[in-house]
């Protein structure tokens, strides 16, 4: 597949889709760019984010056909780190793929 | 009893990881054998032998890509893969020791943290963990092997609570002297005083260990993680 805004977008809902599928109907996560995923307004907690990002970059390896860390070194080091909200998390992969 | 169950075990070349590879395969399941080296040994359509250095986690993530591919999920892992250098702490060679950080410990940390990657969604996970004696008996020249298996046995009872909400238990069995391929490596001597002063004076046999093992990966053992069982009486 192409790597375009959109198409990244998607594995990310896809990601959250897919949590969402484990969680109760009054505490679905709503798949829009401004969704906070991590700190104080997240309504993710660790373990769903962990979920989240696991199936992320399985999703993404699919899709693009490349393998991402979103929990190396780099990733983690960043300030905000690159999960904070949907859009950060869009921005970050675009980077990644594009190398 | 492992009919159309996905079994991998790591150090599957050799001594107990084979005795548990003819274990697995014996009774219906998939095994896939993680070896350093490639193991064409043992020949078999259910048998699937990667060579993989489990202490190397890009090696490690690239496997279970080929894994996920091909099998779609795993069953039951067994962190058996372990290196040996028994030696006095003071002459012990440094890159020795951290030979044994990283396939003992570090190993076993990749694998399960991949594995448990896969099992999620899944009905049940089983991570087992193989530990030795010499956690508990701590024997001369052995500070960094047994330090890296009682870290593994630590590791395992933090990754039970982890783990617990998608379903996979988290087990150590802590296995005594086995006649295998790392046993020759001791001196023989040290190794019968050493068993003749556990309560249960012998040597382990493979149905000793399987029968733990065969505990642990059952289904019934759902209510089991964070445990860890010696054999002989060891404690």
């Amino acid at each position: 597949m192409q790597v375009t805004e959109d198409a990244v977008l998607e594995t990310i809902y896809q990601a959250l889709r897919a949590l969402n599928a484990e969680r109760a109907a009054d505490a679905q996560i709503a798949l829009a760019p401004t969704t906070c995923l991590f700190g104080e307004a997240s309504v993710l907690d660790s373990l769903s984010l962990v979920s989240v990002i696991v199936d992320l970059e399985t999703h993404v390896s699919d899709a693009f056909g490349k393998s991402v860390s979103l929990t190396d070194d780099r990733a983690m080091s960043r300030d905000p780190v690159p999960f904070t909200d949907v859009t950060a998390l869009q921005r970050y992969l675009l980077e990644l793929l594009a190398e | 009893m492992y009919q159309g169950k996905v079994v991998l075990i790591t150090g599957a070349r050799r001594g107990v990881g084979r005795i548990l590879v003819d274990h697995f395969l014996q009774h219906g399941a998939q095994v896939i054998g993680l070896s350093r080296t490639a193991d064409d040994a043992l020949v078999s359509p259910s048998y699937h032998p990667m060579p993989v250095d489990v202490g190397d986690a890009e090696a490690v993530a690239r496997a279970f890509g080929e894994i996920r591919r091909t099998f779609g999920h795993v069953d039951v892992v067994i962190n058996n893969a372990a290196v040996l250098t028994s030696q006095y702490a003071l002459i012990m060679p440094p890159a020795a020791a951290q030979a044994m950080l990283q396939t003992n410990l570090m190993g076993a940390f990749l694998v399960s943290r991949e594995a448990a990657k896969l099992m999620r969604g899944r009905p049940c996970g089983r991570i087992i963990q193989i530990s030795s004696m010499a956690v508990c008996l701590e024997p001369a020249g052995d500070s960094m092997y047994a330090a890296t298996k009682a870290a593994v046995t630590t590791m395992s009872q933090v990754m039970a609570k982890e783990f617990a909400a998608m379903h996979i238990t988290c087990n150590t069995l802590g296995i005594t002297a086995i006649d295998t391929d790392m046993l020759q490596q001791l001196p023989r001597q040290k190794v019968d005083a050493v068993i003749a002063g556990l309560p249960l004076p012998r040597y382990a046999t493979a149905d000793d260990i399987l029968n733990v093992v065969d505990f642990f990966a059952s289904e019934r053992s759902s209510y089991i993680t964070g445990q860890t069982v010696y054999l002989g009486g060891v404690h």
